[in-house]
C-alpha cells in the first residue's frame, strides 16, 4: 500500500467514523465535536485531492459553522431533558427509521450515480490540476464570468439569512427571554 | 512539496518538522522570561533575578514546577475534554507554523556518502510549503475556538464555560476583520504564497501608476507602505486572536476568575500557554511576512545577496547556506520585535469592556477593512490604466 | 508522501511532544489525595450555588452566525483578489470591480442594517 492509499483510508476512516459519532453519541456536545471533526477530516480529504483552497475553506467556513452549533447547543438545551427527549419516544422512533430509510435510499442513489461516472476522464477539468494557485485562479475566472449572477444572488440570500436570524433571536417570549 | 525522494532527503525534512516544532516549545520558556522582565522593566521594578544569571532559569523551575504538580480532574468535569482540550490547543499553533517560510532554501549539491551518490536537494526552511499559505494559515488558527469550547464546557465549572463562550465569541468576530484587512494584500501581491509574497518585497520602493514608474529609493520595497491601513488592522486583530490584552476579555480577574482555564493548573495550563504564545508567533511572522518584507534584508535585493555570497565562499552550496543564514537572522529580527510589541502593549494598555470589545470588532475594524479593500480595488484598477 | 501527509506527520510530532509531557509529569507529578471540597467546581471562597446549567445570552449565538454569513462573504473575495491583476490584463477589470462592488454594497447594507437594529449591541 502506498502512502498515499494509506493517508486517504486512514482519512476516509476518521471521517466516517466521526462522522457516524455525530449521530451515535447521546449528548449533542460531543456530537458538535464530532461533527467539527467530520469538518477537518473531508477538509484533509481536500488536501490529499490538491485542493488547497476549498481545504481551507472548508476549514473557515464549515468548522466554524460548526461553532455556530456549538454555541446553540450550549445554548439552548438543558441537557439532561433533552438527552432523554432524543432517545426516547414514539415519534422519535418514527423520525430514526425515517431517517434510516433516507439515508438507505442516499447511499444506494450516490453507488447508482457513481458508477456511471467511474468510467469518465476528469483530467480535462481545469479546477483538478495544478496546485494551490492555479485552482485559486480558475476558479474566480469561472466565478466572475459563467456564475456572476448566482454570486451577487448569493449575497442578496446571505443578507436575508442575517435579517431571518436577527428576526429569530429578537423574539419575544421563549425561554430565553433576554 | 511532500517529503523527498528518496532516504536522506526524508530524514532531513522529517528532522527539520521536528526542530521546528521544538523551536515553537521552546521559544515559550525564553518568551515567558522576555513577558516578566519586560513588564518588570515597564514598571519599574526588578522581576525574576534569582535563579541564574538574569533569571534565565527560571524558566527550568517553573517548568520542573508544572511537572511535578498534582495530576487532577475536577469532579463535575468530563475527562475526556478536560485532557484533550490543551493538547488540541497545541496543534493549530504547530501545523500553522510550520508552514511560515523563515529564509531563503538551502542547496545541497551532490556529495558521496556510505558508497553512494546523493543528488542534489533543495531544503526550504520552512515545515512544509503550501500554494494557499494565507488561507490554510487562517483555517488552521480558527480551529482553536473549539480548544476554548471544549476546555470551558469539559471542566464543567460556570465560569470557565463563560469565558468559553466569551473568548470564542471574540475569537470569531476579530477573524471576520483579520480576514478582510488581508484582502488588499492578496490584491497587492497577487497570490496567496507567502514565499512569493517575500520575494515581492525585495530591494528598494518601486511601483507603475499610471504607466509611470515610480522609484523611492530610500525606502525598503515593503508591504506597510502599499497598505498600512491593513497593517494596523491585522495587527490589532491579531491581538484578539491570540487573546491577548487590551483584549483578553476571556479571562477578566474580577467577574471570571482565570476564564476558561480556570480549573486547568500544572502542564495542563502551561499547554494553553504554548498554544497562546503559539498564535502571537503566527501573528508576528504573518506581520512580517506581509508587511516588513519577510526574511529578506531591507534595500538588498536576493539576487545582490546571492551575488555577494557567491564571490566569498567557494561553493554553491555553502554559498546559499550563508545567504539562508543571513534570511533567517533578518527574519528574526523583525520576528522579535513584533514579539516585544506584543508584550509591550499588553503591559501598557488597560482592558477593554466586553461592548467595547465586541463595537470595536463589528463596528469599527469590518467598516475601515471593507473600506480598504474598496480603496485598494479602485487603485489597482486605477493604475493599470 | 503528498503534502497531506506531510502536515499529519506535524500533528503526530505535536500529540506525541504532549503524550511525553503527560508520561513526565505522571512519572514526576505528586499522587493527588482526593479531598471533596478540592474536586468541586472552582468558586471564590464560597460553596458554589449555581451549576453549570447557566443560562447563557442569545447574543453569543447572534455573534456566531453573523459571523459565519460575513465570513462567506469574505471569502468569496479571496478568488476575486487573486484574480483581480489577471483580470485587468485581460480586459475584464471593470466588470470584475464593479460586479463585486455590488456584492460589497450588499455586504455593507446588511452590516449597516446589523448596526441599526441593534443586533450587534452588547449591554
Amino acid at each position: 500500500m502506498t502512502a498515499d492509499a494509506f493517508l486517504f483510508w486512514f482519512l476516509a476512516f476518521v471521517t466516517l467514523a466521526s462522522g457516524l459519532s455525530v449521530i451515535l453519541m447521546s449528548n449533542p456536545i460531543y456530537s458538535a465535536l464530532c461533527l467539527a471533526m467530520t469538518m477537518v477530516g473531508i477538509s484533509a480529504l481536500f488536501v490529499t485531492l490538491n485542493a488547497f483552497f476549498i481545504a481551507g475553506v472548508q476549514l473557515i467556513v464549515y468548522a466554524g459553522a460548526v461553532m455556530v452549533l456549538f454555541t446553540m447547543v450550549i445554548m439552548l438545551f438543558d441537557l439532561k431533558k433533552d438527552v432523554q427527549a432524543f432517545t426516547k419516544g414514539k415519534f422519535t422512533g418514527a423520525v430514526k427509521i425515517a431517517s434510516v430509510g433516507l439515508l438507505a435510499g442516499l447511499v444506494v442513489g450516490a453507488i447508482a450515480m457513481s458508477v456511471s461516472l467511474m468510467g469518465e476522464k476528469t483530467t480535462d477539468n481545469p479546477v483538478m490540476v495544478g496546485t494551490g494557485m492555479e485552482t485559486t485562479k480558475a476558479l474566480g475566472n469561472i466565478l466572475f464570468s459563467k456564475y456572476i449572477f448566482g454570486f451577487e444572488a448569493l449575497g442578496v440570500l446571505l443578507l436575508v439569512i442575517a435579517v431571518g436570524a436577527v428576526a429569530l433571536a429578537r423574539s419575544k417570549g421563549g425561554t430565553h427571554e433576554h | 512539496m511532500g517529503m523527498g525522494k528518496d532516504i536522506f532527503e526524508i530524514t532531513v525534512n522529517g528532522l527539520k518538522l521536528v526542530v521546528i516544532f521544538l523551536m515553537m516549545v521552546q521559544m515559550v520558556p525564553i518568551l515567558v522570561w522576555l513577558e516578566r522582565r519586560g513588564s518588570a522593566f515597564i514598571q519599574d521594578r526588578l522581576g525574576p533575578n534569582r535563579v541564574g544569571p538574569l533569571g534565565l532559569m527560571q524558566l527550568l523551575a517553573d517548568a520542573v514546577k508544572f511537572l511535578t504538580k498534582e495530576n487532577f480532574v475536577p469532579d463535575t468535569a468530563k475527562p475526556f475534554l478536560y485532557y484533550a482540550a490543551p493538547v488540541f490547543a497545541l496543534i493549530p499553533g504547530a501545523v500553522a507554523f510550520s508552514a511560515i517560510p523563515m529564509s531563503s532554501p538551502i542547496q545541497v549539491g551532490t556529495f558521496e556518502m556510505f558508497g553512494s551518490t546523493w543528488g542534489p536537494y533543495t531544503f526550504l526552511v520552512q515545515g512544509y510549503e503550501i500554494g494557499v499559505g494565507i488561507v490554510f494559515i487562517l483555517g488552521v488558527s480558527s480551529l482553536a475556538a473549539y480548544t476554548l469550547l471544549m476546555a470551558g464546557w469539559g471542566s464543567g465549572n460556570k465560569y470557565t464555560l463563560m469565558g468559553a463562550l466569551r473568548a470564542s465569541a471574540q475569537t470569531i468576530s476579530y477573524e471576520l476583520a483579520l480576514g478582510l484587512s488581508i484582502v488588499g494584500v492578496i490584491m497587492l501581491y497577487g497570490t496567496f504564497n507567502l514565499t512569493e509574497m517575500t520575494l515581492a518585497q525585495q530591494g528598494p520602493l518601486s511601483f507603475t501608476f499610471l504607466g509611470n514608474n515610480v522609484t523611492a529609493s530610500w525606502l525598503p520595497n515593503w508591504g506597510i507602505f502599499y497598505q498600512p491601513l491593513a497593517a494596523i488592522l491585522f495587527f490589532s486583530a491579531a491581538f484578539a486572536e491570540s487573546n491577548r490584552l487590551p483584549f483578553d476579555l476571556a479571562e477578566g480577574e474580577s467577574e471570571l476568575v482565570g476564564g476558561f482555564h480556570t480549573e486547568y493548573g500544572g502542564f495542563k495550563f502551561n499547554m494553553f500557554f504554548i498554544g497562546e504564545y503559539g498564535h502571537m508567533m503566527i501573528a508576528s511572522g504573518l506581520m512580517v511576512l506581509f508587511f516588513f518584507g519577510g526574511y529578506t534584508i531591507p534595500y538588498v535585493s536576493v539576487a545582490e545577496l546571492n551575488e555577494w555570497a557567491a564571490s566569498v565562499t567557494s561553493t554553491a552550496g555553502k554559498a546559499s547556506a550563508l545567504v539562508a543564514l543571513i534570511h533567517f537572522l533578518a527574519f528574526n529580527v523583525k520576528f522579535a520585535f513584533f514579539m516585544w510589541v506584543f508584550i509591550w502593549v499588553r503591559w501598557t494598555l488597560p482592558r477593554f469592556r466586553y461592548d467595547q470589545l465586541m463595537d470595536l470588532g463589528w463596528k469599527t475594524m469590518l467598516p475601515w477593512a471593507l473600506a480598504n479593500t474598496i480603496i485598494t480595488a479602485f487603485v489597482i484598477y486605477i493604475a493599470s490604466l | 508522501m503528498p503534502l497531506g501527509g506531510v502536515i499529519f506527520i506535524v500533528i503526530f510530532i505535536a500529540l506525541f511532544g504532549a503524550f511525553l509531557v503527560w508520561l513526565a509529569a505522571n512519572i514526576t507529578g505528586t499522587k493527588p489525595v482526593y479531598n471533596p471540597v478540592k474536586y468541586e467546581p472552582y468558586e471564590c471562597g464560597i460553596p458554589g450555588i449555581e451549576k453549570k446549567e447557566t443560562k447563557i445570552s442569545v447574543k453569543y449565538y447572534l455573534t456566531a452566525i453573523l459571523f459565519i454569513l460575513f465570513d462567506i462573504e469574505i471569502i468569496f473575495m479571496y478568488p476575486w483578489a487573486i484574480s483581480f491583476r489577471e483580470f485587468i490584463s485581460t480586459g475584464g477589470g471593470a466588470f470584475v470591480f464593479i460586479s463585486m462592488m455590488v456584492f460589497i454594497a450588499i455586504f455593507i447594507f446588511g452590516l449597516f442594517w446589523e448596526v441599526k437594529s441593534k443586533a450587534l449591541e452588547w449591554d
